[in-house]
């Protein structure tokens, strides 16, 4: 026999949701879109999957090794399933929605699908919760998008939530700036990555103290911009004065909120063309969300942020399985609609004469509807 | 709430450790006496700061739990941060102790021989089976690693296969085992690892650790 078959073992990186966090990771889906629908991003859904040359141009070339390909028979086409969403809402954006008033604010909720995981995360179906601001250039833009996805991630219960702004793009245009050769250019890319201080030293030379100095600037906002300003490097100061204004504008609207700023992140942010971030909450592991700056194809400027429901749920306690209702059998209808319009979930019994305690707790229910009422569960 | 909560050093075990602990007390970071005695069975000390607890780990977990977070910072070698290659794993200070190369070796008498810019394809044992495969892809060489979790200088004289990569500080043992070095992969020393979300949510914390190690490694220096 075949026994993966019979046990329903699946692929790896893949796996069955089940009560109660199939419900609460829906919960949490549409209290975040709630969020973004009341901040006028409204909701589109594109499909699953799309023609691989249109899914995989400009931002999504990078993200060609993750795509899951299929043929389609009916075209003879190669498509690709979707390993971000954000790529088709960049080309919903640069096509269809072209003709919309400017900014054009979106948002979606879907699955993705990924050819692998990583160690950190192996998940290779991500549930993907964001939004995109296309046609505005502005770091108030940027502030918005910040701002928006930390009113709806602290809005489904996150605590202890930290935003990190990054500038994936000052260190290329530094090293650009320096006149760095690329094979060197690129080795201290990839120590900065890596906040690998010997790796830059090394590869770094006479510009050693310039890039040891944007090493330091990672860390509590406060710190990190006194670092980057006394960095008084030209090329480097238009971005950070975009910053300056976007920490302004964030801390303004969500004093509370936790911000860091690093210098030297890219990877992941490859595609991005100005300021980028991501979200952290304490003690969780990896990272909740990320976005940033881009640019549509068509040159249009984008800034946006995807949230990971997978990460999102380790962040948020499972809330348990209250208001689960035993209602005896042969209750009428007329009085189980009332009470499910008071809040409460109703599991009908079929045995009249089965004890409803004992069933209640067999089916897990808090309560059981006695005389006309909801009473706590009797029997332990 | 982890708020609170102590953060976790992990500490590599053996040949590493040893030069760690002067480190540590210039850090000021003092052990729980239980850490001394060999016979403990803990594996979580508590140290002299309420804010740090220290835990000891084979080397190569050493970047696994800081990767998942599950240490906020350790001691780990470069070699073991190329070979993993966590994208969650900072290494802000080289700490300057734990010096030797990574480095390819084969028998000496194969040595006279061997033209290494001919190779197409080798087959080679080692504890760095993605540095290997990774740093021969680059030269065009097709590296067959078979994974090995020590004594690899054993294996070209047993015909487990010719050519290891292994960690050479003297090359004491190499020539213990009748073998050559034939090629540098790179230079190693030991760095304070640091896990990116435990920096990002706890920056004053963990900043403040680097600061304080980076004084540690400059004293030393000085």
């Amino acid at each position: 026999m075949n026994a993966y078959k019979d046990n329903g073992l699946l692929p790896e990186g893949l796996r069955d949701e089940l009560p109660p966090q199939a419900g609460f990771e829906a919960a949490v889906t549409e209290a975040l879109m709630r969020t973004l629908d009341a901040n006028g991003y409204e909701r589109i859904k594109p499909p699953l999957v799309e023609f691989e040359e249109t899914l995989l141009t400009g931002p999504g070339a990078a993200l060609a090794g993750q795509t899951f390909r299929l043929m389609d028979p009916v075209s003879q086409r190669m498509m690709g399933v979707r390993p971000d969403m954000t790529l088709q809402v960049a080309r919903i954006a640069a096509t269809r929605l072209k003709y919309i008033a400017r900014p054009a604010r979106l948002s979606y909720a879907g699955q993705v699908l990924r050819v692998k995981g990583t160690q950190l995360r192996p998940e290779r179906e991500i549930g993907q919760v964001g939004a995109e601001l296309v046609g505005a250039a502005t770091p108030e833009a940027d502030a918005e998008v910040v701002t928006v996805a930390a009113e709806a991630l602290l809005g489904v219960g996150v605590r202890e939530l930290s935003v990190d702004l990054v500038l994936p793009g000052l260190v290329p245009t530094i090293i650009a700036a320096l006149g760095l050769e690329s094979a060197r250019g690129e080795a201290l890319r990839a120590a900065l990555d890596r906040k690998d201080a010997a790796a830059v030293a090394a590869a770094a030379g006479t510009a050693r103290p310039l890039f040891a100095a944007l090493m330091a600037a990672t860390g509590p906002v406060e710190t990190g911009l006194r670092e980057l300003r006394a960095l008084a490097f030209a090329a480097a100061a238009p971005a950070i004065s975009d910053l300056e204004r976007v920490v302004a504008s964030v801390g303004a609207a969500l004093p509370g909120l936790s911000l860091t700023v690093d210098a030297c992140e890219y990877r992941g942010f490859e595609y991005h063309t100005g300021l980028a971030f991501t979200f952290f909450a304490k003690g969780v592991r990896g990272e909740l969300g990320r976005g940033g700056r881009y640019a549509l194809e068509s040159g249009e400027p984008a800034t946006g942020f995807t949230v990971y429901l997978d990460s999102l749920a380790r962040a948020l306690p499972t809330p348990a399985a209250d208001r689960r209702l035993y209602v005896p059998a042969g209750t009428p209808r007329s009085q189980t609609v009332a009470l499910r319009a008071e809040g409460w979930r109703t599991i009908g019994g079929f045995d009249a004469k089965a004890d409803p305690d004992a069933e209640a707790r067999r089916l897990g229910c808090s309560h059981v509807l006695r005389g006309g009422a909801a009473t706590p569960r009797g029997g332990g | 709430m982890t708020a609170n909560q102590p953060l976790i050093f992990a500490l590599p075990k053996g040949r590493i450790f040893e030069q760690a602990t002067p480190l540590l007390a210039r850090a000021g970071i003092a052990i729980e006496p239980d850490f001394a005695d060999p016979d403990t069975r803990k594996l979580r000390f508590r140290t002299s700061d309420p804010g740090l607890d220290v835990i000891t780990v084979r080397s190569f977990d050493v970047a696994t739990f800081v990767a998942f977070g599950a240490a906020h910072l350790g001691i780990a070698g470069n070699d073991v941060l190329m070979e993993f290659d966590f994208p969650e794993i900072y290494a802000p200070l080289d700490l300057g102790i734990g010096h030797c190369r990574l480095a390819v070796a084969e028998p000496a008498e194969m040595s006279a021989t061997d033209d290494p810019r001919q190779w197409s394809h080798i087959r080679i044992a080692t504890k760095y089976p993605n540095v290997t495969r990774r740093h021969f892809a680059r030269r065009g060489v097709q590296a067959e690693c078979i994974k090995l979790n020590g004594a690899m200088e054993l294996a070209p004289r047993l015909g487990l296969c010719r050519r290891i990569v292994d960690l050479v500080s003297t090359g004491a043992t190499l020539k213990a085992n009748g073998l050559v070095e034939v090629e540098r992969i790179a230079d190693v020393t030991s760095r304070l690892a640091v896990n990116r979300a435990a920096l990002k949510t706890r920056a004053d914390e963990v900043q403040a650790w680097i600061a304080r190690f980076r004084t540690a490694v400059d004293a030393r220096a000085a």
